[in-house]
């Protein structure tokens, strides 16, 4: 507040820097910095009379051209105009960042003038900056890194959410922003909306099963390698790492060739006489269900198990000798020192694997692709949110839709992120050494 | 401020303005070159078995003094011309399906030809060239030019052929086992290799052979008996709202399908057996499997490694696989009640239907997005003369829409044409909504296919009755319905 007012009373190169940027700082003789302010100032003016100004409408209209190309008329690409809109804002918003910082700068200097100070040269000033503001020089390129790669991607996928962009409305056809009839149909259409919530509360029950297998088979596998009974620790170790380090799709494949009509498991069930089983078919829902969370198991449990094994190695071994003097039983031992120790490392991992698991495409889209079920719209009984995503979305065009339910798919990971992380004991006592 | 920092600090910056400017500049184009340069998509079949290369060489040597050439487009094979035509990066000719190139049609992203400009018009049966038409704002364009059909097809050895087939298995003694001829011998030649099965668990002999879960290669169960995919408008476009594999005596086609499914394994209700055909044929445990024309060579592949694996050589194992090696259409003639179990000779001709497949035309198109539309239908015109069609057809064993092609070479391929000629294969609809069929009918027939070993392992059929057969097609009409429309 007190800034504002000593901005308004400010000095006429200040008010001239809010106008113009960089005149100010020319008023005050730092010549390179305010040719360089000028220059951005310039440069914003140009992009936005060569195209800013276009592609801000065009955010908005996505565009009132429809393209033919049998005619030559190119038309609008809804898309590319929702994207340059975007790209827009950005730069706009970089502009005023930029905006912002010039006038602080002529303010900054019109007290130091004031003051009697002498302004320190350029060299001398980026000299300070990068001293004193080194750290936003370091994170500069994280920043811009995470703002293209993870930040515009989402903006994007919400905004593509709020379109009616798929179906038949695929370019040339012009997409238009039609608010929250997207979420309403999965919400509220009864085929959808029953489909919605029958795959998102298996959806939940997967990943929490899932994680929890996963966490406690690699966990137990490591506590099986640790002890010093086992012979030829790290050959045995090796065997769970070629499991990994076989590619994931390459062993679903295999897995759904063993467990199909065709396969071994069949072959010898039929070869001792028995019935050939159904185990990834329409009517195997439970037993599809059972084997994905095996599957995943299979290809998950080795990164546990490294992650366990290394944690374990870091483990107070008096701890265990005096809780046996105690007389802790084995078990003891387990829930009171090595689990709360091991979770305390782990949390972090525990939450990623619980959202990786939420999203896992491959394990059914693998196993059991191909399939719609009985009281299912455009999925099957083991679709978890991601394929049905798929199927709608690539298989079918209904881009909206999935932007839509993309979106809560990154509302329900985001918010049991955070809360598991904010309330574990690896946030609260991050700085503690244990 | 340490010398570190300024370096760190120099290096990022570097960073950050390198990425700019990089992304700021799109480069300097080259420049214009005189020859006209086509990118050719053709599929993956023609380029593993060199027919791409062949052709590419052919005409960039006819055309080398008119300043054309073309290359291969070096994509993959379903690349989506949508995607990716409209800013550049697409084929200029494209060889796929009607039905994929017609999605493309409806966009406009293929251009309109004047068919009657091209050689091979006046040899291709009007049927092949409607596959292409799209009726837009009134009026019909073509936007392909045929090249090949694809239909299902029986492979067997003949081998294998049963040795008094012409006293038993011959009944009106024209050359032609009843077993190709009617799907009531073929069921019954197929009872009686499973019935005499000798082996400990009988599973060492099977008729025939098909993955049920597969639309394309069993939509003779459907549109045999008056199913169709989409109706028709009054216009003769098709209408996407109608949608009836549940119209005419479909019911009847399914309950078949179920009779033939209890003669063969579990295979039929997954993929099963579209993946092992290849060898079980080669072994011999399957007398005869469905697949299409082009996966000939993997038949003759796995049936010369058989031999060579006897002791022949690899020349010798491959001209004796090609001689044992047969390919005929399935039988044509279907029961009109359904009832595969009724002896044929105590039919008459009014208790059969023919036997209607579905099958597609796979042809040439010009992306619109070219820029060389002229250049494209000279390269198109040459990849359908009859040379090429011959070549194409003695290296991938297709049938060609090309009637002089078709006669010249005869036998199975002429008797292809002639089918599509008699309206005998229905062709893939050529519209957008297409895309949705597939998944509710796989999951209906592999459904309906594992009935019969329900009933086996003691549990409650679900298709007990024609009317359960009737709820299910009708719930795949509306759930086909639903897929296009539920969204829109």
């Amino acid at each position: 507040m007190e800034q504002k007012r000593g901005l308004l009373k400010s000095s006429f190169p200040v008010k001239a820097s809010m106008v113009i940027m960089g005149t100010g700082q020319l008023l005050q003789k730092q010549w390179i910095k305010g040719i360089l302010y000028l220059t951005c100032f310039v440069s914003y003016i140009v992009y936005l009379a060569l195209t800013g100004v276009e592609d801000i409408i065009g955010f908005f209209t996505l565009g009132t051209v429809k393209g033919d190309a049998w005619l030559g008329i190119e038309g609008d690409d809804s898309i590319m105009m929702l994207l340059k809109g975007l790209l827009a804002f950005v730069i706009t918003a970089f502009f005023v960042g930029i905006h912002k910082s010039n006038i602080n700068d002529a303010h900054r200097s019109d007290i130091k003038v004031k003051q009697g100070s002498v302004l320190p040269k350029f060299s001398k000033a980026c000299g300070i900056f990068f001293d004193k503001k080194f750290y936003i020089i370091a994170l500069a390129v994280p920043v811009v890194g995470v703002l293209i790669f993870n930040i515009l991607p989402i903006v994007f996928m919400i905004l593509i959410s709020f379109t009616n962009y798929g179906g038949d409305v695929v370019p040339p056809e012009l997409v238009d922003w039609i608010g929250f009839d997207n979420f309403g149909k999965v919400l509220a259409l009864s085929e959808i909306k029953d489909t919605f919530f029958k795959i998102l509360a298996w959806n939940l029950v997967w990943a929490l099963i899932s994680t929890l297998v996963n966490y406690f088979g690699g966990l137990g596998l490591a506590l099986l390698l640790n002890k010093k009974c086992v012979k030829g620790k790290a050959f045995w170790r090796a065997f769970p790492v070629l499991a990994y380090a076989v590619p994931g799709f390459i062993t679903l494949l295999g897995f759904k060739f063993m467990f199909s009509y065709g396969g071994p498991i069949n072959y010898y069930i039929t070869m001792s006489g028995g019935s050939a089983i159904g185990f990834l078919d329409i009517d195997a829902g439970l037993t599809a269900k059972l084997i994905g969370i095996l599957v995943n198991a299979w290809i998950s449990v080795p990164t546990s198990m490294l992650l366990a094994t290394g944690i374990l190695s870091n483990m107070n071994k008096d701890l265990y000798d005096a809780a046996s003097i105690d007389g802790a039983s084995k078990w003891k031992q387990f829930t009171k020192i090595t689990l709360p120790f091991v979770i305390f490392s782990t949390t972090p991992v525990l939450i990623t694997s619980f959202v990786g698991n939420f999203n896992n495409f491959g394990i059914f889209y693998f196993l059991r692709g191909g399939l719609y079920n009985e009281g299912y719209f455009l999925a099957s009984d083991t679709d978890l949110l991601i394929n049905w995503l798929y199927n709608l979305s690539i298989d079918n065009n209904y881009y909206g839709i999935g932007a839509a339910i993309s979106l809560i798919i990154f509302i329900i990971t985001s918010i049991f992120s955070l809360l598991t992380y904010v309330r574990s004991g690896a946030y609260k006592k991050e700085d503690t050494y244990r | 401020m340490s010398k570190y920092k300024r370096l760190t600090a120099l290096l990022l910056s570097s960073v950050i303005i390198s990425t700019m400017t990089g992304c700021s500049d799109s480069g300097v184009e080259a420049s214009a070159d005189e020859a006209i340069t086509l990118r050719i998509l053709e599929n993956d079949t023609a380029k593993q078995e060199g027919y791409l290369d062949v052709l590419i060489n052919a005409f960039n040597e006819a055309y080398k003094d008119k300043g054309i050439q073309a290359v291969d487009a070096n994509m993959e094979e379903y690349s989506d011309l949508a995607a990716n035509g409209p800013y550049g990066y697409g084929p200029d000719v494209i060889y796929q399906a009607n039905d994929k190139l017609m999605t493309y049609a409806e966009d406009k992203h293929i251009l309109p030809l004047d068919i009657e400009e091209f050689d091979c018009y006046e040899y291709v049966p009007e049927e092949a060239g409607d596959a292409f038409n799209i009726n837009i704002d009134g009026e019909t364009y073509c936007c392909g030019i045929p090249v090949n059909i694809q239909e299902p097809m029986l492979f067997y050895r003949e081998d294998k052929m049963p040795e008094n087939w012409q006293t038993e298995w011959d009944d009106n003694s024209n050359g032609v086992a009843d077993f190709f001829e009617n799907w009531n011998d073929l069921y019954a030649y197929s009872k009686y290799l499973r019935d005499t099965d000798a082996s400990a668990n009988k599973d060492s002999q099977y008729g025939f052979m098909s993955s049920f879960n597969n639309l394309y290669l069993n939509g003779q169960f459907l549109f045999s008996y008056g199913a169709y995919v989409f109706g028709e408008n009054a216009d003769g476009t098709l209408n996407s709202e109608d949608i009836g594999l549940s119209k005419g005596n479909s019911v009847t086609g399914l309950s078949a399908l179920r009779q033939m499914a209890a003669l063969m394994n579990e295979g039929c209700i997954d993929d099963t057996i579209t993946m092992n055909r290849y060898e079980k044929i080669a072994d011999g445990t399957y007398f005869c499997a469905v697949s299409t024309p082009d996966t000939y060579s993997l038949f003759v592949e796995k049936l010369a490694l058989k031999y060579e694996n006897e002791g022949l050589s690899e020349a010798d194992a491959k001209a004796k696989a090609i001689e044992n090696l047969k390919m005929v259409e399935l039988p044509e003639l279907m029961p009109a009640d359904g009832d595969l179990t009724k002896n044929s000779e105590e039919m008459s001709s009014s208790d059969w239907v023919e036997t209607v497949v579905m099958g597609g035309v796979n042809g040439y198109a010009i992306s619109s997005y070219t820029e060389h539309r002229e250049a494209c239908v000279e390269f198109i015109n040459f990849a359908t003369s009859f040379e090429m069609i011959q070549n194409r057809m003695d290296m991938l064993g297709i049938a060609p829409t090309r009637s002089d092609v078709a006669e010249a070479s005869g036998g199975v391929t002429d008797t292809i044409f002639e089918s599509l000629s008699e309206g005998n294969i229905y062709l893939m609809p050529s519209i957008k909504a297409v895309d949705q069929i597939w998944v509710p009918t796989q999951t209906l027939l592999g459904d309906i296919a594992k009935d019969p070993f329900r009933e086996a392992a003691g549990e409650q059929p679900k298709y007990f009755s024609q009317q359960e057969i009737k709820k299910a097609i009708e719930k795949v009409d509306k759930d086909i319905y639903d897929a296009i429309y539920t969204l829109k």
